[in-house]
């Protein structure tokens, strides 16, 4: 398997891919294609995938204008790849990352509408079919993950809008008789600049459909935007009210069973011995666990599934370091590497051996953090139909290539028999870039010659997740005699999502381990940051900003303690971290003044973070209060840059969402593991914010003209642990360095 | 054979009477506005209206409806015109929106009647997990679908 598209997207700006990544699958067996499958998370061979041709996603086209807009007899007309016109004065644009709640609809259709010049109403959006095409210029894959969707699409996608704006222009300037020269396209039309004569979109698409497309764009966004900076509505909202939006486990195909899995508790173990399946339900081995599938008729629901599936007795061969799986030794061994694990320097400036020799107070500070899981709201699901000749797949994935190649795999076809079908998501955190759902729901269809839908029970989604790794983080700080900060080293103790992937071998480092520990805006002259690998096995996955939420932990908090250590105020401290950094000090000051900090009031305390990630800068000032010893978070102030906007609407949402999954994180999730078994499977015993719990949120956007654009549907996240840590300090003295915060919930 | 009304409409249901009503609405009449988020009555997305009382459906069966009428997202009205549904969009409320059908079915227990909500009743009535994190802009929709 290639490099994952997920790592391209947070690599693409730094380094280069790792050729020794390159790794192919050698064995195809079922049992062993679902192992590969489940390791291979957003894997996906790009020899695999480059072939474009797959029919239509079957995915539902979503407008803004009326929902249900009945389509006129005339038909639809393919300008180009991303745009189709209908007679009707439908735009109906593609887009090539997958709508999981970030609003990603209307951001990617936004910028081609830019240039199309079509009224918004008029746009409907669904997502790409599977084609080369259709790829993130960043990741090299039709995969949405590591914020990467505007930043990578953004000049691809006002091309697109150009190029079928110009198609346009040339059919309805033919059809009136003038030169495209002297047209312009405003509001669905082509418009006669001298006498304001125009056609429409529409009545042209027909013959535009017929052009070769010109070779070169031109942008009328050279002279300013239009529509990108607008706060349009989400096109795919109405249907999201009425409960006509199709999810992937809404999916209904002729002839289809529904299924539940039951995968081994233990983690690493498989199936050694399956009995039959209750009566009205037929049982399926997947090498990792087990399907039950109901049988048609009235009680062929995924509920006689999830019933039947822990009724069919198995015994599972487990791993031989199972015993070791528990979260207890998996913290001793890592409190060991962090003295004695061979350390792989991820970034060192300077000289902090001598530095910190001189320094005149060292703090020695080390956090601790957790597994925890994703818990998307719709669980892991796939429906597949597989023949002789033929697999198709309805999936809510981030990853579709990935879902194509896994299929192909399992079923010895050729990807261009597999046709992969992008459902919108109820929820990606991450945990949609893994192909585990896809390749169960795969090898169940295959074995019964029937279409089936899988789901993931709860409890098996908890319990079966890929974690955010858990870490132990030390943070050696050296200051001088007034305080400032003269050496700075960062280790970083955790198990890696690379090397489990086997996309790195052992000795080489983990880029998304040190995210956000290395390259700190901040003024440390000498610094070191360096990750050693723990071997805990339990399995670990890309979770909503991946190493950031947990480095920015550990450096917030240790910045926050070398502040109070030199007895100076937070803010100012970071702002002398962050002198002559105009746009740092920008967002760093606006959280500020939003969150009240400075304003002193008895029993309350404000606690302040600052983290760049993504390209984006993004600083939390919270507000707490406590009652006999329980958190009370009040208020949360956010400011970001991502230098430019598209919909400020969507990306307050994204920041909003960040803040809430940041909380819920920080205050009370975790996984423990006894044996290999996740102690926790269903939102009884795990905490979760709800309306009571929630502060008031405040998000300021602050754009900078120029700069490139930064990613945003993550960077909600990392700031709120050590926010609320150092908030926490200051109201009640008491520092807390281990995540959760308050794991009693 | 036992019968079940869905907004306005009686289906005749032959599956084991154990089958929580959930997946009656899902499976066998094929309403699929209604989700599954947890089956054991904690999340609220499987949220429906039994005789207009807002109930999560995958712990309870047939016989504990007891003939009450049901509705379900769908249901709640013909053209998306319920003044949750139009605040809703009004605030730009759903992300993902899988949890979305039973917020706003389980926010109609708050507007009922001409009721004006204060931020203490959203924070009692609301108790349904939204993993994206909309609760700021729900609370907001339904002081705004209340008129206050
Ligand atoms: S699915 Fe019924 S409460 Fe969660
Ligand atoms: S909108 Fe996604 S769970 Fe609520």
């Amino acid at each position: 398997m290639r490099y994952a598209a997920a790592i391209a997207a947070r690599r693409a700006s730094s380094a280069a891919l790792s050729p020794s990544a390159d790794r192919d699958p050698s064995c195809d067996c079922e049992p062993c294609a679902a192992r590969a499958a489940h390791g291979a998370g957003v894997g996906l061979n790009r020899r695999n995938f480059l072939f474009s041709g797959v029919a239509a996603c079957g995915g539902l086209l979503i407008g803004v204008g009326v929902p249900g807009r009945a389509r006129a007899t005339g038909g639809t007309y393919r300008i180009t790849a991303w745009v189709s016109v209908g007679t009707d004065e439908t735009v109906t644009i593609l887009s090539g990352s997958q709508e999981m709640g970030q609003g990603i609809y209307s951001a990617l259709a936004q910028i081609v509408a830019e240039e199309l010049r079509v009224d918004w109403p008029q746009v409907q959006v669904g997502p790409a079919p599977l084609a080369a095409v259709f790829d993130n210029p960043l990741l090299g894959a039709q995969t949405t993950a590591g914020s990467s969707s505007v930043r990578g699409y953004f000049s691809a996608l006002l091309e697109a809008g150009a190029i079928a704006r110009q198609m346009l222009i040339e059919a309805g300037a033919a059809a009136m008789g003038v030169k495209p020269k002297a047209c312009v396209a405003a509001g669905g039309k082509v418009v006669v600049k001298a006498t304001g004569q125009s056609v429409t979109f529409g009545s042209v698409a027909a013959a535009a459909s017929q052009l070769k497309p010109p070779k070169k764009a031109t942008l009328y966004s050279n002279s300013g935007f239009v529509l990108v900076g607008q706060p349009v509505p989400r096109p795919e909202l109405p249907a999201k009210v009425n409960g006509t939006a199709v999810y992937g486990s809404d999916v209904v195909v002729p002839g289809m069973l529904y299924g539940a899995v039951l995968l081994c508790p233990t983690r690493g173990g498989t199936v050694a011995t399956m009995g039959p399946a209750p009566s009205g339900s037929q049982a399926v081995n997947l090498g990792t666990g087990i399907a039950a599938v109901a049988n048609a008729g009235p009680n062929g629901t995924t509920w006689t599934a999830m019933q039947a599936v822990k009724q069919v007795k198995v015994t599972w061969s487990l791993p031989a370091d199972a015993a070791q799986q528990t979260s207890k030794i998996i913290l001793s061994e890592a409190e060991t590497l962090l003295v004695s694990g061979n350390a792989i320097v991820a970034e060192t400036v300077g000289d902090v051996a001598s530095a910190q020799a001189g320094a005149a107070k060292v703090l020695t500070l080390t956090y601790i953090l957790p597994y925890v899981p994703h818990t998307t709201l719709e669980t892991p699901n796939c429906t597949a139909r597989v023949t002789a000749r033929t697999c198709e797949i309805w999936a809510s994935t981030q990853a579709p290539a990935g879902a194509q190649a896994v299929a192909a795999s399992i079923t010895g076809l050729k990807p261009q028999a597999i046709t992969v079908n992008c459902m919108q998501m109820g929820g990606g955190l991450g945990r949609k870039l893994e192909q585990d759902f896809v390749a169960y729901a795969v090898i169940a269809s295959k074995a019964l010659g029937v279409p089936v839908q899988l789901v993931f029970p709860r409890e098996q989604d908890f319990t079966q997740d890929q974690y955010r790794p858990m870490a132990v983080c030390r943070v050696t700080v050296g200051l001088d005699k007034s305080g400032r900060i003269v050496s700075w080293d960062f280790r970083n103790v955790s198990p890696s999502i690379l090397y489990q992937r086997g996309y790195i071998v052992d000795g080489q480092l983990d880029d998304q381990a040190t995210e956000g520990a290395t390259g700190l805006p901040y003024a440390l002259p000498n610094r070191l940051m360096d990750w050693v690998r723990h071997p805990a096995t339990v399995p670990v996955g890309f979770w909503r900003s991946v190493g950031n939420s947990i480095n920015a932990f550990a450096c917030e908090s240790a910045v926050d303690e070398a502040a109070l250590a030199s007895r100076t105020d937070p803010l100012a401290y970071r702002q002398g971290l962050l002198a002559g950094n105009a746009r740092a000090l920008a967002v760093l000051n606006q959280a500020a003044a939003l969150g009240g900090w400075g304003v002193t009031r008895q029993g309350y305390a404000n606690g302040l973070a600052y983290h760049e990630q993504f390209g984006t800068l993004a600083a939390v000032v919270v507000t707490i209060t406590e009652t006999s010893g329980v958190i009370q978070v009040l208020n949360v102030a956010c400011a970001v840059d991502c230098g430019m906007v598209v919909n400020p609407d969507t990306a307050a949402q994204q920041i909003e969402g960040g803040i809430v999954q940041g909380l819920t994180s920080a205050l009370w999730s975790q996984i423990l593991f006894k044996n290999g078994i996740a102690q926790t499977s269903n939102f009884d015993n795990y905490r979760m914010m709800r309306m009571a719990d929630m502060p008031t949120v405040e998000v300021s956007l602050l754009q900078t003209p120029g700069a490139p654009l930064g990613g945003l549907g993550e960077v909600g996240v990392p700031c709120m642990a050590p926010a609320l840590a150092n908030a926490w300090a200051k109201l009640t003295g008491k520092r807390l360095r281990t995540l959760p915060l308050f794991p009693k919930g | 054979m036992a019968s079940l009304t869905v907004n306005g409409q009686t289906y005749q249901i032959q599956s084991d009477p154990s089958t929580p009503v959930l997946w009656l609405i899902r499976d066998v009449i094929g309403l699929k506005g209604t989700k599954y988020g947890c089956g054991i009555s904690v999340c609220g997305a499987c949220t429906i209206l039994v005789g207009g009382t807002p109930q999560r459906s995958c712990q309870i069966t047939m016989a504990d409806i007891n003939g009450a009428p049901v509705t379900t997202i769908e249901g709640l009205s013909a053209d998306s015109s319920h003044p949750l549904q139009q605040a809703w969009i009004a605030h730009q409320v759903p992300q993902c929106g899988f949890c979305q059908s039973g917020q706003i079915l389980r926010a109609t227990q708050l507007i009922a009647n001409g009721k004006i909500p204060s931020d203490a009743d959203i924070n009692v009535t609301m108790n349904n997990i939204c993993v994206c994190g909309t609760y700021t802009r729900m609370r907001a929709a339904i002081h705004s679908a209340a008129g206050g």
